[in-house]
């Protein structure tokens, strides 16, 4: 379970989250919506400790991690699996080194068992003839399977983070991802996908928190968000 | 508050050359990070450094035989190329040329890291950024810094022998045994201290901007600029400080 309480950021002088609150619970789908800039990604950060916040508390199973080292924080980081926006791949690295990268530094696997593994979670994703290719010589597509296939590679998690998995992407290519999303999603997995495209938020999650000037103003399922009656949403949900 | 973000800045600068340099005693040691490191800072600075040092060697040997052939001292030109080489020029010009290429390559390298979330992905994956980009970049320019300076400074006593010799007509036998006198101790040491110190600065500068980059392309530009320059500034004044020292440490009168 996951519990922002009385959480406040800034960048320097800007405000980006204010007096934020809210549960994320086991096995839910989040979809965190909002204009760019407004924090979204700041919250995904925020949920592995990469920033602290200004004040307020971040709950992550019970226990508070802010203000935790580290290596502290190692062992919170490996109940997710977060995939951020371009991917992040490592571009000096080939598709098969990157996905492989986590299995070189923690596993004791070898170099063979390594290669079968990573075939296993590329087929997965769909993307396994893409082995040998380069970052740069992939589709936007690809990419976001490749960094998908790399962040289960990493570590069995508990619940995925996706920031703006779709941002880019033409509508097929989008759509195969709101698809294998879902699909890793099926054993009962919880995710959080921060975007800004509420059409493939639907196909994705059944929570929806809307996010205006650092502050959540709607917080509800997809019912309530095609009916809500605040102006700036209805005018997101219609694009 | 420009104050405390200063101090803050410093206390990160002090935190990362410190872990950035004692993160080779512990473990994992990414060893092929360091060699890949060490072939991008020293074979590929290569190029660079031998034909600005052999144009460096040629113009002192070239100004100082025109000024002592006036006084009638030309024969002095090997003596006093080889000391301004070994013990200030090359150690400084090698760092420059270093500077540039290798400072600015890492700025922009972990700076384009930062802004594409690579860093970020390393943190999550329990992967330590210092460890993994910081002290190899150190290590390798600590090493290789002091190697490129080997070799321009004798790249540098040869451009000065072929004015020495073919421009001015001056005895190469004398020109190469007034150079071979002053490679004493004291020279070769304080020339040879110097590269240790600046490969480690230009590192640890250009890794902490490459590192704090934010905002976009203008901000990796920034950095860019700023590691380079930044690294420029303290090349020249550790220069001087450190041939203050060295000076006194080996007994040298002012």
């Amino acid at each position: 379970m996951i519990v922002f309480e009385k959480v406040f950021f800034s960048y320097g002088d800007r405000h980006v989250l204010r007096d934020l609150s809210f549960t994320v619970h086991e096995h839910e789908r989040v979809a965190i919506l909002g204009g760019s800039g407004g924090g979204k990604t700041t919250i995904l950060k925020l949920i592995l400790g990469l920033i602290s916040p200004d004040s307020g508390r971040i709950i992550i199973d019970g226990e508070d991690i802010t203000g935790k080292t580290e290596s502290q924080l190692r062992e919170v980081r490996m109940k997710f699996s977060i995939v951020f926006q371009e991917g992040a791949l490592f571009d000096s690295l080939s598709v098969k080194e990157n996905v492989a990268f986590c299995l070189r530094e923690y596993s004791k696997l070898s170099e063979e068992e390594i290669d079968r593994k990573v075939r296993e979670i590329l087929r997965v994703v769909d993307v396994e003839e893409a082995i040998d290719l380069m970052p740069d010589e992939l589709s936007g597509g690809m990419h976001r399977r490749v960094a998908i296939a790399r962040s289960l590679a990493a570590c069995e998690p508990k619940v995925f983070l996706y920031d703006e998995p779709t941002t880019g992407l033409d509508p097929i290519n989008a759509d195969n991802i709101c698809r294998l999303i879902v699909d890793l999603c099926r054993d009962g997995k919880g995710l959080i996908t921060v975007t800004h495209k509420v059409s493939d938020a639907m196909k994705i999650a059944g929570r929806f928190i809307f996010l205006s000037d650092g502050k959540i103003v709607f917080d509800g399922d997809k019912d309530m968000l095609l009916n809500t009656t605040i102006n700036e949403i209805q005018r997101f949900v219609s694009g | 508050m420009k104050l405390i973000e200063l101090i803050n800045n410093f206390q990160d600068f002090y935190l990362l050359s410190v872990r950035g340099l004692m993160g080779i005693v512990r473990r994992p040691l990414y060893g092929k990070d360091l060699i890949e490191q060490m072939d991008y800072a020293g074979a590929g600075s290569l190029l660079i450094v031998v034909p600005v040092t052999l144009f460096i060697g040629m113009a002192l040997s070239l100004q100082l035989s025109a000024e002592l052939s006036i006084l009638g001292l030309k024969m002095y030109t090997g003596k006093i190329v080889g000391v301004s080489i070994i013990r200030e020029i090359g150690p400084v010009v090698v760092a420059l040329v270093f500077a540039g290429r290798v400072g600015s390559g890492m700025a922009s390298e972990l700076g384009s890291m930062i802004l594409g979330h690579q860093v970020d992905s390393l943190r999550v994956f329990g992967v330590d950024p210092m460890k993994k980009l910081v002290t190899p970049r150190i290590w390798s320019a600590i090493l290789m810094l002091p190697a490129l300076t080997l070799i321009g400074d004798a790249v540098s006593l040869s451009g000065g022998y072929y004015i020495a010799v073919f421009v001015s007509h001056q005895s190469a036998t004398f020109y190469w045994s007034s150079v071979r006198d002053t490679l004493t101790f004291e020279n070769v040491f304080a020339g040879a201290a110097k590269p240790f110190m600046f490969g480690y600065l230009i590192a640890c500068i250009s890794c902490y901007m490459g590192l704090s980059t934010k905002g976009g392309a203008k901000g990796l530009r920034q950095s860019t600029t700023r590691a380079v320059v930044l690294s420029i500034v303290m090349i020249i004044v550790s220069d001087f400080l450190l041939t203050r020292i060295l000076l006194y440490a080996l007994g040298f009168s002012v």
